[in-house]
This record gives structure tokens, sequence and C-alpha cells, in this order.
């Protein structure tokens, strides 16, 4: 089954305005993007709860909202089931009428087998009497999914479903989410401000800005090749820079940037053919960039190609990498306020090199590496 | 005790009973509309259902006159009708008591519902529940300990109701006269032993109120 989702939206509300078009073509769909960004009012709008101005919501060829036919199917009647941000588990309804909940109109037998096989499927064999504030953070994110699993949706809605956890627990969990929403086959909308949850609960990414769809792809082809300068910097991407082409062709691109010529593979995807003293903007992610070491003498000189030399004027520990904060030798303004590129070291490769006392290094970055944008 | 204490008492308790339930049928469906509702004439509706708090109660006594009363807007057509009248009626205290106690559990019973997570109802909605199912299975058992406080307040003050009954139901000993009232006249006629009891069991009674409110808001968090 494919599970095809169709999305056109557009809403206004006092002092926002939403206006979104997207598919997917089953599996999981993050929204992903800022906070305000119309995320939570888009999952609304499909759930039934939020009515658009005008728009067409279709999964799987049943029409949900269509405002040119007219049809506004009711949030009771879509079948799609909802996993609220803080959950929204009924605090007077022990686990089992919690999961029941959407079941009250089946026969008896039949309903509390679903219950049954709904908490034994996730985990909760065990827990039917227990109320919900005396479950962990984690039995209630298990239980506001199987609420919503419980009454077989159409489509799964998720909001920003694990930021009421603590950080170990959210890494576990990102994990048996990802599991189980591909065991259930569904089509699924999540929605998360936070990339790496993106990355890893997504088939496909849908970037929302400021009440826009700013890029929709499949998660590898937005990690890679972020549709623009405003997509790469709300993904967070480090090391967003700026030069002046020199030449391009489909497959190469030369740059010039703080007095370095550097060779850029040009996008497989869509080739940019700027032409030349055009401004362009590119990355480098943090962790691509090489450190030559001194102790050794260079090989093959198509080793290290894009040569640099600078020095670490920062470094900050996260524990278990280094980000260092890189200044070129080159005259003229850093890039980045008082650097020009953030790299990421491993801990080990910090104190073998003694990064600590020896701040001034050449370091080289793959032409692979540098990532062009479009304009 | 004299038969007009007596009577004094069965009818206040009578009377703050039937005040009590009549607010909680006619004003906890009024508190939940105003709590999540927008509707024409909401701001009327909030403003009626206040206005009897911060009038003097002979003034909203008189206003019931205007409208109960036997050439009043609706008791005249009902004078007309069937020669009877609810003014200087028993019935009348159970009014002028019912009107005077709304605003109390509008008030506390519309920020019980106020209080109660708006995703819980969006949750019973996408679950498959009707609105008014919603707030039969969701938000009313959540709002159940302030509506509870809510009743006990408005208990409370329709049993101590004074202005609005004297000008609607008139103080006839052994049919309108309740304890507040039957105080009153004691007072004025000097029996000072009937006064004292009288003020006395109401002073226990507030009491139990307080007590029991206190309770329920505790439960309530």
């Amino acid at each position: 089954m494919s599970h095809r989702l169709d999305v056109t939206l557009a809403l206004e509300v006092p002092g926002f305005d939403l206006d979104a078009t997207w598919s997917s073509e089953g599996g999981v769909a993050v929204l992903f993007g800022p906070s305000g960004a119309g995320k939570t009012l888009t999952l609304q709008c499909l759930a039934g709860l939020m009515r658009p101005r005008a728009g067409r919501i279709v999964i799987d060829g049943r029409v949900l909202f269509d405002s040119a036919a007219g049809v506004n199917v009711p949030a009771q009647a879509r079948r799609v089931g909802y996993v609220f941000q803080g959950y929204a588990l009924f605090p007077h309804l022990d686990v089992a009428g919690n999961v029941g909940f959407g079941l009250r109109d089946r026969p008896r037998a039949e309903r509390t087998a679903r219950v049954a096989a709904t908490l034994d499927k996730l985990g909760l064999a065990g827990l039917e009497r227990r109320l919900p504030r005396e479950l962990s953070g984690g039995q209630r994110q298990r239980v506001a999914l199987g609420r919503a699993l419980a009454i077989d949706p159409a489509l799964l809605l998720l909001d920003e479903p694990l930021s009421a956890l603590d950080a170990p627990l959210r890494r576990a969990l990102r994990n048996e989410l990802r599991a189980l929403l591909s065991e259930v086959g569904t089509a699924a909308v999540v929605v998360t401000h936070d990339f790496a949850e993106a990355y890893r609960l997504a088939d496909r990414i849908v970037v929302y800005d400021r009440g826009r769809v700013v890029q929709s792809a499949p998660r590898t082809e937005l990690l890679w090749q972020p549709a623009s300068e405003a997509v790469a910097r709300i993904m967070g991407i480090p090391n967003v820079l700026h030069g002046t082409v020199i030449k391009s062709a489909p497959d190469r691109i030369q740059v010039l940037w703080r007095g370095h010529v550097l060779e850029a593979v040009n996008s497989p995807r869509h080739a940019y053919l700027p032409p030349p003293e055009a401004p362009i903007a590119f990355f480098v992610r943090p962790e691509y960039v090489r450190l030559i070491r001194k102790d050794r003498v260079a090989g093959d000189p198509q080793h290290h190609m894009n040569r640099m030399l600078g020095t670490v004027v920062a470094d900050e520990d996260f524990g278990t990498t280094y980000t260092l904060r890189l200044r070129l030798d080159t005259p003229g303004p850093p890039a980045q306020g008082d650097h020009d590129l953030e790299v990421e070291v491993p801990h080990l490769v910090y104190e073998i090199l003694d990064i600590e006392h020896d701040r001034h290094w050449e370091f080289s970055i793959h032409r692979g590496s540098i990532h062009v944008l479009p304009v | 005790m004299t038969p007009e204490t007596i009577s004094a008492l069965s009818l206040s308790i009578r009377v703050a009973v039937l005040a009590t339930v009549l607010n909680a049928l006619v004003g906890v469906p009024i508190a939940y509309l105003l709590a999540r509702r927008r509707f024409p004439g909401r701001a009327l509706v909030d403003l009626l259902t206040t206005l009897p708090l911060v009038l003097p109660p002979t003034v909203t006594g008189y206003y019931l006159i205007v409208l109960l009363g036997r050439r009043g807007w609706l008791g005249g057509p009902l004078y007309q009708a069937t020669g009877w009248s609810i003014a200087f009626t028993w019935y009348a205290a159970v009014v002028a008591a019912t009107v005077m106690a709304l605003p109390l559990l509008v008030r506390t019973a519309r920020a019980a519902f106020e209080s109660v997570d708006r995703d819980l109802e969006r949750a019973a909605y996408t679950l498959g529940r009707s609105e008014l199912r919603t707030a039969l299975e969701v938000t009313l058992p959540l709002a159940r300990n302030g509506i509870l406080a809510g009743l006990v307040l408005a208990f409370a003050r329709a049993l101590g109701e004074f202005g609005a009954t004297i000008m609607l139901a008139g103080n006839i000993p052994g049919r309108t006269a309740t304890v507040p009232l039957a105080i009153y006249t004691a007072v004025q006629t000097g029996e000072d032993a009937t006064a004292l009891l009288l003020v006395a069991i109401l002073t226990v009674l507030s009491c139990l109120v307080i007590v029991a409110s206190n309770r329920l808001g505790a439960r309530a968090t």
C-alpha cells in the first residue's frame, strides 16, 4: 500500500499566515523547522481540529478536505490518530481506559481484545490499571501512541513526540519509535524542531519556515543538498560561507574565498552554472575538514586539496568531540565573526595532535566536501 | 424552638437545596458555554450572570419583581392567564436565592472548565467523540472538583440570601420567612434567644461550608 498524502493549506490566523503545499509517498514525513513556523497548525488541519481557509487534503485517494468542492470531513470521522505534544492522556482514566477510548462504540469483546493487543505490541501489558500520573515519561509516550493506533488510523500524527523526555531516554525512544512506525506501516506525519530527530525518523523531510514550505525532499537529499542558504541555516549547518565564482562547469565549480581558490564538486542533481564573478554560497561540514599532520610527509599531492593555513582561536569540548574555531592566516576580516571555519575533531585526535598547545595548523578540504548552494 | 423557628429552618434548607440544584442544571451549562464557545450574546450572558454579585441584593430583587411580579413582564401575563403569581410564595424565595447564587457557581465552574487542557478535548474529537460527549466524558469529570466547590459556595450564598428574597417573597412567618429573615424579625421584636439560636446555627453551617470548599479546592490540584 502506498499511503500517498497530498496536502495544500492556506490559513490566516492573527499574526500568522500559513501557506503550505507538500506531498508524501507514504512512510514517515517529518515537518521540520523553527517553532512558530506553522508545523503544529498543519497537524491540526490534517486532523480536522482547525479548518483551513482554502486547500485540499487527500490521503490514499480519500478526500478529507477540499475547499473548492466544499468537503470537510469532521475530526470525529477522519480516522486520524493524533499523538499530542505532552501526550494529552486523560488523567482520570487508566491505561486501558485511555487506549480503549476510541473504541467505546465497538462491542465489548472486540474492544477488550484490541486494547490487549495494542498494549502487548507496545510493551505495556500489566499496566492496564495504572493512571497516567503513575507512569514514567517513556510509558506515557507509548500509551499516547497506543491510544492513537488502537483506532487503526489511516494517518498517524505526532507532535514533538520526544520533546517531553530526558536526553538519554529520547535517544533510546527515537530508535524505538522509528522501528515501531515502520512496523505499523501507517503513513505518519511527525513534527519536530530537532534536526537529528527529524533525520532519524524521516523518510521525507518537509522544511517549514514562517508558514511556508522551503524544501521537501527525501532525508539524504536534504542533508547534502539544501535548496537554499535559508534552508541550510534552519537545519543548523555550520560554516555557511560566501565566495565568488571563478569558473563553473557541470561537474566542477571554482570559488574564490578569503584569498584562496577552492575546488568544489558541482551539485550532482542540479548542475549550477553561475557566471564568473557571481556571488555564491556554500557550506563545509565541520567533521569533513582535515588537519594535516606535521609529523608525516604528504605522499600523493592529490591527497590534500584546497590547502589553507590557520590558527585555532577557540575550542569547545563536547565530551566526545572538540569543536575548533579556525582563523585563516590570510589578511582581511574573518568570515564568521572572530573565525573563518568551524572544525570538529574527535577527542582522540585532539589529544594525539596536542591541539591544546599546538595552535597553528595546515588543513585541507576535499572538493566533495564543499557543497554549493543555489542563490 | 417555636414553630416559626422550625419552619424557618426547614424552609431555608429546602430553598438552599433547590437553588443549588437549579444552579447545577442552569449554571454548569452556562459556565461551559462561556468557557468554551464563542456565540452571539456571549458578552451579555457573561454580564447578566455576574451582575447579581455586584448589584445591591435589593436592586436585584427589584428587577425580579419587574420581571416576575403580578404586573411583571413575565409574571403579568401568567397572572392574567392563571390568577397565580410567584410573588410572596416560597417559590419566589427559591428564585431569588438561585439568581443571587448563580454568579458564584458560574464563575467558579467556568474557571474549572477553562483549566482543563484543550488538547484533552481535541484528543477526544480525533478519537471519534462529539462535542457533547467530550464535554460529558472528559471536560466535566476533570472540572468536577471546581464545580463542586462552586456548588458549595452557591449553597452557602442561597442559605444566607436576604435582600432579594424580602423584595420578591416578602417576610411572611411560616411561609416565606427564611432563617436570615427570621433573625431580622427576632431582633426587631426583641426575641433575643431565637435570634441567638438561629445565628449560631447559620454560623456553624457556614463554617462547615468553608471546610468543605477548602477540601475540594485542595483535591482539585
